[in-house]
This record gives C-alpha cells, structure tokens and sequence, in this order.
C-alpha cells in the first residue's frame, strides 16, 4: 500500500505565474513521456515479474515517479495560480481554461489527455525494462526541450533536478536488465519467458 | 573546471565509468555497472544535483543547480532524498556492506528530522500524529502551494 509523506521530494517555489510554460510543462504530467504515465506503467509492470530484484527496482523507482507527478503538478499550479482572464487569454490559455479553469489535469501540450495507449505492460522482463530505459530517455529529452524553451530559473532549478533522476533510473533499470540476463540461459536468453514458462 | 570534469580523469575508468562482462551474448541490452557507492555527494549537495553520485551527475550543457528553494523542508528533503538515491543503488547492489551501513545512517537522521520539522511545522506522516495535541494534518500550506510574490 502507499502513505502519504506531507512534503515533496524536491522543493518547487515558483514566484512568476507564466501560463505559457504551464501549458509546456503539464506534458510531464500526463504526456506521452511524462510522470503519470512513468509511475502507472512501473507500479503495473512489478506483479509479473519473474525476480524479487526487478520488483524493489519498480517498485522503488514507481513509487518516486508518483514523487515527481506531484512536483510537476505543482509547478503547473504555481504557474498558474491568481491570473485574471485577460492574462489567459494573452498568453493562450483559453483554450485549457475553458475546459480546466485553473485545476491540474493530466494532458499533453497539443492538449490530448493522457492515454494508457503510451505505455505497456507485456509481462516480459526483458521487453518490459526495455521499454523502461527507453521511457527514461524519452521523459530526459522532454526535459531537455523544457529546458531550451523555459527562462525562467526557478522553474528550470526543478527541472534539472527531475531531469537528472531519469539518468540515475536509466542506470538502476540497466543494472536490473544486465542481473536478469545473466540469469538465463547464456545459449539462448530468448529461449523463454521466465513469467511464463515453456511447460505450463 | 572543476575536477569532476577533469577530462584526464574520465579517460581512466574511475567513478565515471562502470564495468561491462566481456563475454556477454549477442542481441541483449547492458548498462555498464556501477563500481562502487563512493565517491558520494554530501547530502544537501546531493539533492541539489538530483543524484547522491558524481559518477551519474550528466547535466544538459554541463549546466548545474548551485542550490535548491529555501523551504523549512530544505534539511530533511536533502536526507530523505539522499537514502531514497541510495536505496536505489542497493536495489541493484545488496550485497555492498559499506552502502548498507551508510544507508542505515541516513535512515536514523531521517527519522531525527523528521520528528525535528514535525514539531515546528506539522505532521509529515499520519502516524506522528500520536505525539500530536489536536488533528493538525490539514494545516495548509499544502506541499504544492507558495503564495509568495504573484499576486500579492
């Protein structure tokens, strides 16, 4: 189960509203490669995992990425916090206020929400950390763009901060895969699928 | 430049480098393995470069956080986060003694400080509540909210 901590991982203190970067940064909350989509694909991929090593690493990790929902939802809220409708519509907000007024809610920057279709689950170990590696790298390249198009310093403290985190995951999930591996059979480690094996 | 970018010192495999097998099959993915838990960022400096280990500290164009938000939680994110980056590197590395203790260390501050920030700001989790003389878990502000300069 999970107990709430009253406190973020890293402190997220914003003192510009700047509803133009919250309309960026909201695709780490639900985008394709974003925190939402980070900590439900993990937190779902541990139940068929075939060593307890792969199950404390997503478990550990997922569990963090809910951490870093919660730090991203915060900056789109302080981004946003006390704007009156004509900086909304100065700054193109318009068209996420008119569905949203000024609540968190998960979608991409084009404005599509999030969608389960972004991750998977294949029950397959060596798939399933594939992809994970690959999510980090995803969710580290975002971050680098928010990085080229935010001038805001308060802002881009928070982001380095997330951003370095998917470098340090990249490297825990790479150990996680090399263990694994090692594991099966060396001749041919795609002999099986250890979370489904060949006599069942 | 600092030493950390010492281009003499990457070229060698010390702490920025991790070891591969040398045999290994072919069409298989593999991340180099960390060494060791050490060299390790003290930990306030740790949750400033979002890493406890100057091995993983990548950062785009080499540019870095010199600090983080000034919050009365500032001391015990540094701790809780730099025993949560840790318990990482012993997810893949349960066997490393020296991490372990070192884990257990940084346990036993967290658990200091957070009694420490509870008593002067509120509970962080429900359970300090035992200690507590009324049902203060609601009192804002809230992890997400800073009311500071916009708007007011």
């Amino acid at each position: 189960m999970f107990i709430y901590q009253k406190k973020l991982q890293y402190p997220v203190k914003i003192a510009n509203t700047n509803p133009t970067l919250a309309k960026i940064i909201i695709s780490q909350y639900g985008g394709p490669n974003g925190e939402l989509g980070a900590s439900i694909r993990y937190l779902s991929q541990r139940f068929s995992m075939p060593s307890d090593q792969v199950k404390g690493v997503l478990t550990d990790i997922g569990t963090e990425e809910l951490g870093h929902l919660e730090m991203v939802g915060a900056l789109v809220h302080q981004l946003t916090r006390d704007l009156t409708p004509e900086e909304i519509k100065k700054h193109g907000f318009d068209a996420y206020f008119v569905d949203h007024t000024v609540g968190v809610y998960p979608q991409a920057a084009a404005g599509v929400p999030w969608d389960a279709l972004t991750i998977n689950v294949t029950g397959d170990v060596i798939a399933d950390l594939t992809e994970d590696m690959a999510a980090e790298q995803k969710a580290r390249a975002v971050y680098d763009n928010i990085l080229r198009l935010s001038d805001d310093p308060d802002v881009n403290n928070v982001i380095r901060f997330l951003r370095q985190r998917e470098v340090v995951h990249y490297q825990r999930f790479g150990e996680a895969l090399n263990t694994v591996q090692e594991k099966l059979d060396q001749s041919n480690v795609y002999y099986m699928n250890p979370a489904f094996p060949m006599n069942r | 430049m600092n030493e950390l970018n010492d281009p003499s010192r990457e070229a060698e495999c010390g702490y920025k480098c991790g070891s591969l097998r040398e045999c290994a099959p072919l069409a298989v993915g593999a991340v180099p393995e960390q060494q060791s838990a050490q060299p390790r960022y003290k930990t306030e400096k740790a949750l400033v470069r979002g890493t406890l280990f100057p091995g993983l500290d990548l950062p785009l164009g080499n540019i870095v956080n010199n600090s983080a938000a000034d919050v009365p939680t500032a001391e015990l994110m540094a701790i809780d986060f730099a025993a949560h980056d840790l318990s990482l590197y012993l997810d893949t590395h349960p066997e490393d003694r020296e991490a372990f203790e070192t884990y257990k260390d940084l346990l036993t501050l967290a658990r200091e400080g957070m009694e420490r920030y509870s008593r002067l700001y509120g509970p962080v989790c429900k359970t300090q509540l035992a200690d507590m003389d009324g049902y203060t878990w609601l009192k804002g502000p809230w992890p997400w909210e800073y009311t500071g300069k916009a708007g007011n």
